[in-house]
């Protein structure tokens, strides 16, 4: 269970992060390495939780529905120009599909 | 405020993203009860806005606070170029005006005021108000009805759990914008399935996203 301190630090970090600049425009900007980490770390943690996801649910490597709903997702991302809800829709139902199959 | 044209605007175009953002709400509700109590992801949802950061947040319950933390900071410092940009482009503001549009400055609100202002409207701060209270008011609602249904809802049973990892390769595909982000996704995916074979469960999602986010820092713009 989440206790409520995790959520307020969350909190409180998430603010101090968006008010930055607009609180204090004269700070200095990130650059170089930091920059391009900050860029790619959203990308490769959204990555990571789904990659564990559909591979190790149960926290180790399984052969579940859920590698076709990855398989559905990516190919429901390529055909409705990388939608959100395209990807769900998609991979959600091949998901079903797989489930009913395996049994 | 309300009588402002570019609140009036802001309100007008930010409609449809209410029918992305409630959904989410919901879903955040249904599985946030599975981890912590309804009044506590109420308050996530009021305090943080953020659905990338609350995803995450459950998604890593069961690896616990250290986990959620790194996670959550990392998200969150993505929002510091945000504000930045944001900054320089409503100028000259008083201060409490300043904080206030921090609250909601999430990817959504972001992206649709720095569209306005390429569009040349001039008072993106009443635009972005009524962005921000349209998903402020959809998040909470879509929350409040998640947390309401979610303790009659077997995730199991409908297979809830796999629109987990369906949401986050749903956020990530956008996000594969240059060589650099292919280089970083790819590293996430080999590392996220080394980590499941060699760390224990608490550290996987943390060490592979870390350690992709450096491969694609090491890759130039």
């Amino acid at each position: 269970m989440i206790e409520p301190w995790v959520v307020v630090v969350v909190a409180v970090v998430t603010y101090l992060c968006r008010a930055s600049f607009l609180v204090l425009p004269g700070l200095p900007q990130p650059s170089g390495m930091w920059a391009r980490f900050l860029d790619s770390f959203p990308l490769a943690l959204f990555v990571s939780l789904a990659t564990i996801g559909f591979v190790a649910p149960e926290g180790i490597p399984a052969v579940t529905p859920g590698l076709a709903a990855a398989a559905g997702g990516v190919l429901g991302a390529a055909i409705t120009r990388r939608s959100l809800i395209g990807t769900i829709v998609i991979g959600a139902a091949v998901y079903w599909v797989a489930r009913l199959l395996s049994g | 405020m309300i009588r402002r044209p570019a609140f009036r605007r802001g309100l007008a175009e930010g409609a449809p993203v209410l029918l992305v953002v409630l959904p989410f709400g919901v879903a955040f509700g249904v599985l946030a009860v599975g981890v912590m109590p309804g009044w506590l992801a109420m308050v996530t949802s009021l305090l943080v806005v953020s659905g990338a950061a609350q995803f995450a947040m459950v998604g890593l319950a069961a690896a616990g606070p250290e986990a959620i933390l790194v996670a959550a900071t990392g998200l969150a410092l993505r929002h510091v170029p945000m504000s930045a940009t944001l900054s320089g482009l409503i100028g000259q503001q008083p201060l409490p005006v300043r904080a206030g549009l921090a609250w909601v400055l999430v990817d959504e609100s972001f992206g649709l005021t720095v569209d306005a202002s390429r569009r040349g409207i001039d008072d993106l701060v009443g635009y972005k108000a009524a962005i921000d209270l349209q998903l402020y008011t959809a998040w909470m609602a879509g929350t409040a009805i998640g947390v309401f249904v979610g303790p009659v809802i077997d995730p199991v049973a409908l297979g809830i759990e796999v629109l987990f990892p369906l949401l986050f390769l749903g956020l990530a595909v956008p996000l594969l914008r240059t060589r650099r982000h292919w280089v970083a996704a790819g590293s996430a995916v080999v590392f996220a399935i080394l980590a499941t074979l060699v760390l224990p469960e608490a550290w996987q999602v943390t060490a592979a996203a870390v350690l992709a986010a450096l491969v694609g820092a090491l890759i130039g713009d």
